[in-house]
C-alpha cells in the first residue's frame, strides 16, 4: 500500500465511528464506550470486549442542554447528545472515569438520558503513589470488571489479561514511534496526522498496530521532506476538521503533542508482573503530566518544553476546550515555562460546537509569522 | 440638643447573642492567624471540607481561602481581583473564588480581607478536582508544601470499605506530613476533644437549622449563609459549640414567642439551590424578601452534620459532604430538607463558578420538584463573579416561582 492509501483507511476509520461501530455489533461483538482521559481498555479487552473511545464529536448540542448548563465542557456535552440522539445504540455499557468534575456530572446525568446503556464509573484516587493508592486503583478496576461481567455476561481470564497488556503496549510503542517519525515528514497533513490517533479509539488495537507499524515501514523507506513551520500542540482534543485545515494552510507542521487525545495516551506501559492486574495499578501510578492526575510539582509545563526542545518545535499551540478546568488552571503555568524557554505560545479556544474558526486562523496566522 | 439626643443611636450588640459569638469566631480565625504568624509559627491555608479535625489537633492556624474570597467578593473587590488573574492568563470561566485567591497569593494584600499567609497548604477535593488545580498552582506560585487529601466522588450510595481505607491512608499519611513541617505534634487525648466538640457543634448546627419545621421559621435562611464560616472554619473549637448551641436557644425562643429573625410576614417557604451569589447578596435576599420568601432551608443545613462516633465514621463522613455524593443521594437529602421544613418552592442557583454542583443540578432538581411536588426555577449567577448575574432576570425568575406557588397554594395545579 502507498503511504496515501495507508493514510486513507486511517482516515476512514476516524471518520466514522458510528460505521465501525455497526461493524463489530454486527459480528457479533459487544462493544464497551470509554470516556477521556484514561480507562482501563486492557481490562476491557482482556473480557473479549471491544472497548471504542467515546470523546464526543462536532455537532450542535440540543438534547444535551436539558442536562447539562453551557459552561460545562463540549466534549462531555457532545457525548450526552450523540448518546441521546441513539448514536450508540447497542454498546454494553460506557466506562467513565473520575478524573473531572465534568465526567462526574457525565455519569451522573447519562443515567438518566441514556438508561439503555449502562454506566460504570472508574474512580482512580489521585493520590496515587504508594500503597494506598494501588490498593484503591485496584478495587477500582475489580468494581469496573464486577460492572462489565455482571452486564456483558463476559469474564476475566488472567491468562487473557497478560496477553491484552502485550497488546496495548505493543501498540503503545507503535504510536511512540509513528509520532516521532511523522516529525519528519511534513508532507503528512496535521489532518491525516490526527486521523492516525482518532483511529486508534475506534479500531482494535492489534490491527491498528499493524496499520500503524506498515504506514512506520513505508515512511521509514521515504527520505524525510523539509518545509513547514515545526510546532508542538498541547491540549484535550485536537482534531476538528476546520481547525486541522488552518494549520495545513499556514504550513504549520505539528511535530509533537501534549494532547490527551493523542500522545498523552501513549506515554506510559504496563510492566510485565506475575500479577496483571497489579500491573495495570502500577503503570497508573507512573502515569503524569497530565492536567487530570494530581501533579504537586507541577512538572508538565517543564515536560511540554523539554519535548517541544527536542523535537526542534518552534513554538506550542495550546488548542484549549473551552470550560476545561484542569487545562485552564495550567495555561498560565505552561505559557510562563515556554516564555522562558523563548517558545512561542499561540492560545485557540475551541469547542465541540465551534463553526466559525476564523479567530483561530487570526491567532494562528499571527503565530506564524512570529515563527518566520 | 434635643434634636442629638433624638438621634437613632447604635446599640452595641449583644455579648451573649449568637451573632455576636459567631461573628466573633469568624473574625478571630483571621486575627489568630495573623497572631500566629507575627509569632512565628507556621500556619496553613486550608480548602473547607477537609478534616478541621487535624489542624484544630494539631494546634495548626488556619487560613480558609474560599471564605476570604467570599468576603472580598461580598465587598465588591472581586473584580480587582480577577482582573490581576486574568491578566497572568486565567480564563475568566475558572472558578472565582480560586480566580482571587490565586491573585491575593500574588499581591498578599487585599484591604478588603487580609489573611496570614501560608507555610503549607491543606487541600482536600471532596467538594470538587478544582480544588486539587488551585492548590497546585498556589504550592508553585508561594512555594510552598502541599498536603492533599484525595476524597473521590462516590458513584454509590454507601461508602465502600475500600475508599474508607484509602482516605484513612492519606489522612495519617497527612499527619505525618504536618508533624514534619510545622514541628506540631498529633495527641489522641486532643483529638478525642476535637471531635467531641466538632460533634456537639455539629449537632448544634443540625438542630439549629431544623427548626425552619415550624411555620414561621423562627430563623431567615440567609443568617445560614453567614453562620456557615463557622460551620467550616471552626467547628472543632468549643466557641463554636457554644455559639451554636446559643443559636439553637434563640431559634427555640423565636418559635416560642413567634419571633422570627425574617423580618417580614412568611407567606412562601423555599429552599435555595447553591452557593450564595456573594456579591449580589443584597439583591438576592430583598427579592425574595420583599415577596414575603423565607428561603428556609439550603444543603448546607445539612452538609455540616459531622456527627460520627468512631474515627472510621469520621472519615465516611468527609466521604459524604454534598459535592462527593451521587446524583440520587443528593437528591434524597435535599428531598428530605423540603419534606421536612414544608418547603413550598425550590429556587436553583445555576452557578458558573462551580461546575460540580451544577453540572447535574438540572435533572437532580427536576426529580426533587416531582418527588415533592413543588416549582423550581433556577437563575445564571455565580458564587463571586459579579458579571455572571443579571438582576433582571434573577427578579422574573423569583416573580415566576412566586406566581407558581401561588397558584399551587390556590389549588389550581394540585
Amino acid at each position: 500500500m502507498s503511504v496515501q492509501e495507508l493514510l486513507s483507511r486511517f482516515h476512514t476509520a476516524a471518520a466514522n465511528p458510528g460505521a465501525q461501530l455497526k461493524q463489530y455489533l454486527a459480528a457479533g461483538e459487544k462493544v464497551v464506550l470509554t470516556a477521556p482521559v484514561y480507562t482501563p481498555e486492557e481490562l476491557i479487552h482482556a473480557m473479549g470486549l471491544v472497548p471504542m473511545g467515546a470523546w464526543g464529536a462536532d455537532l450542535p448540542l440540543e438534547e444535551s442542554k436539558k442536562y447539562f448548563p453551557a459552561f460545562i465542557c463540549s466534549i462531555m456535552q457532545s457525548v450526552l447528545e450523540l448518546g441521546m440522539r441513539g448514536a450508540y445504540e447497542g454498546v454494553s455499557a460506557l466506562v467513565v472515569p473520575s478524573l473531572c468534575d465534568s465526567l462526574k456530572c457525565l455519569g451522573q446525568n447519562w443515567k438518566y438520558a441514556v438508561p439503555s446503556i449502562p454506566f460504570v464509573p472508574m474512580t482512580y484516587p489521585q493520590n496515587r503513589w504508594g500503597q494506598v493508592g494501588e490498593d484503591f486503583t485496584r478495587a477500582g478496576y475489580e468494581r469496573v470488571i464486577a460492572d462489565l461481567e455482571r452486564i456483558t455476561g463476559q469474564t476475566l481470564d488472567t491468562k487473557r489479561l497478560v496477553d491484552s497488556i502485550r497488546v496495548y503496549n505493543r501498540h503503545n510503542a507503535a504510536m511512540r514511534r509513528v509520532d516521532e517519525v511523522l516529525a519528519n515528514h511534513p508532507e503528512i497533513t496535521a489532518a491525516q496526522r490526527s486521523d492516525i490517533f482518532k483511529s486508534a479509539f475506534f479500531v482494535k488495537k492489534e490491527e491498528h498496530t499493524t496499520w500503524v507499524e506498515e504506514l512506520i515501514s513505508v515512511l521509514e523507506g521515504t527520505a524525510p521532506d523539509m518545509g513547514g513551520h515545526k510546532v508542538m500542540t498541547s491540549g484535550i482534543l485536537c482534531d476538528s476538521p476546520a481547525l486541522l485545515e488552518i494549520f495545513d494552510s499556514l504550513g504549520l507542521q505539528i511535530v509533537a503533542d501534549d494532547v490527551a487525545a493523542e500522545s498523552r495516551q501513549y506515554r506510559t506501559d504496563c510492566a510485565e508482573m506475575s500479577d496483571p492486574l497489579a500491573a495495570l495499578c502500577d503503570k497508573f501510578t507512573r502515569m503524569d503530566c497530565c492536567s487530570v492526575l494530581y501533579d504537586p510539582d507541577k512538572k508538565r509545563p517543564a515536560s511540554i518544553v523539554a519535548q517541544a526542545k527536542a523535537r526542534n518545535a518552534k513554538g506550542v499551540v495550546v488548542v484549549l476546550t473551552k470550560f476545561c478546568d484542569p487545562e485552564e488552571f495550567d495555561y498560565p503555568f505552561l505559557k510562563r515555562a515556554c516564555d522562558a524557554a523563548g517558545l512561542p505560545v499561540a492560545l485557540v479556544e475551541v469547542d465541540r460546537q465551534m463553526n466559525n474558526f476564523a479567530q483561530a486562523r487570526t491567532a494562528l496566522e499571527t503565530f506564524r509569522e512570529i515563527l518566520s | 440638643m434635643a434634636e442629638e439626643v433624638k438621634k437613632k443611636t447604635h446599640t452595641p450588640p449583644d455579648p451573649n447573642s449568637a451573632k455576636y459569638k459567631l461573628g466573633k469566631i469568624a473574625a478571630d480565625a483571621y486575627k489568630d492567624a495573623i497572631a500566629a504568624k507575627a509569632r512565628g509559627e507556621k500556619v496553613a491555608w486550608v480548602s473547607s471540607n477537609f478534616p478541621v479535625e487535624i489542624p484544630e489537633t494539631m494546634g495548626i492556624a488556619t487560613v480558609y481561602p474560599e471564605n476570604q474570597a467570599a468576603g472580598i467578593a461580598a465587598r465588591g473587590a472581586g473584580t480587582r481581583m480577577y482582573e490581576e488573574a486574568e491578566a497572568d492568563g486565567y480564563s475568566n470561566d475558572i472558578c472565582a473564588y480560586a480566580r482571587i485567591s490565586l491573585a491575593y497569593a500574588k499581591l498578599k494584600s487585599c484591604p478588603e480581607q487580609d489573611v496570614a499567609m501560608p507555610d503549607v497548604l491543606l487541600c482536600c477535593n471532596n467538594i470538587c478536582n478544582c480544588m486539587i488545580k488551585w492548590y497546585e498552582n498556589l504550592a508553585q506560585d508561594l512555594n510552598i508544601p502541599i498536603i492533599m487529601l484525595d476524597i473521590p466522588f462516590n458513584p454509590d450510595n454507601e461508602v465502600s470499605d475500600a475508599q474508607v481505607a484509602y482516605v484513612k491512608g492519606q489522612f495519617l499519611a497527612a499527619i505525618q506530613q504536618l508533624e514534619e513541617i510545622t514541628g506540631k505534634r498529633w495527641s489522641d487525648e486532643r483529638f478525642q476533644e476535637v471531635m467531641n466538640n466538632s460533634c456537639r457543634t455539629s449537632r448544634a448546627w443540625l438542630a439549629a437549622t431544623a427548626m425552619a419545621r415550624y411555620t414561621p421559621s423562627p430563623f431567615n435562611g440567609f443568617d445560614l449563609l453567614n453562620h456557615m464560616a463557622v460551620m467550616v472554619t471552626a467547628r472543632g473549637k468549643p466557641e463554636a459549640a457554644d455559639a451554636m448551641e446559643t443559636l439553637l436557644k434563640e431559634y427555640q425562643e423565636n418559635h416560642e414567642t413567634g419571633k422570627s429573625t425574617f423580618r417580614a410576614e412568611e407567606k412562601y417557604r423555599i429552599m435555595f439551590e447553591g452557593i450564595a451569589c456573594w456579591p449580589w447578596l443584597r439583591v438576592t435576599s430583598t427579592g425574595l424578601k420583599s415577596r414575603g420568601i423565607n428561603m428556609v432551608t439550603t444543603i448546607y443545613a445539612d452538609a455540616f452534620g459531622f456527627d460520627y462516633d468512631s474515627f472510621d465514621n469520621m472519615i465516611r463522613a468527609y466521604c459524604k459532604v454534598p459535592n462527593a455524593i451521587n446524583l440520587e443521594t443528593s437528591r434524597d437529602k435535599r428531598v428530605k430538607l423540603c419534606k421536612d421544613n414544608h418547603v413550598e418552592g425550590l429556587l436553583v442557583h445555576t452557578n458558573r463558578s462551580c461546575k460540580l454542583w451544577s453540572g447535574f443540578m438540572p435533572e437532580m432538581s427536576r426529580q426533587i420538584g416531582k418527588e415533592c411536588g413543588i416549582p423550581v426555577i433556577s437563575f445564571d449567577g455565580d458564587q463571586a463573579d459579579p458579571r455572571n448575574f443579571s438582576e433582571a432576570q434573577y427578579d422574573t425568575r423569583v416573580q415566576g416561582l412566586t406566581e407558581i406557588m401561588d397558584l399551587q397554594k390556590e389549588g389550581d395545579l394540585a
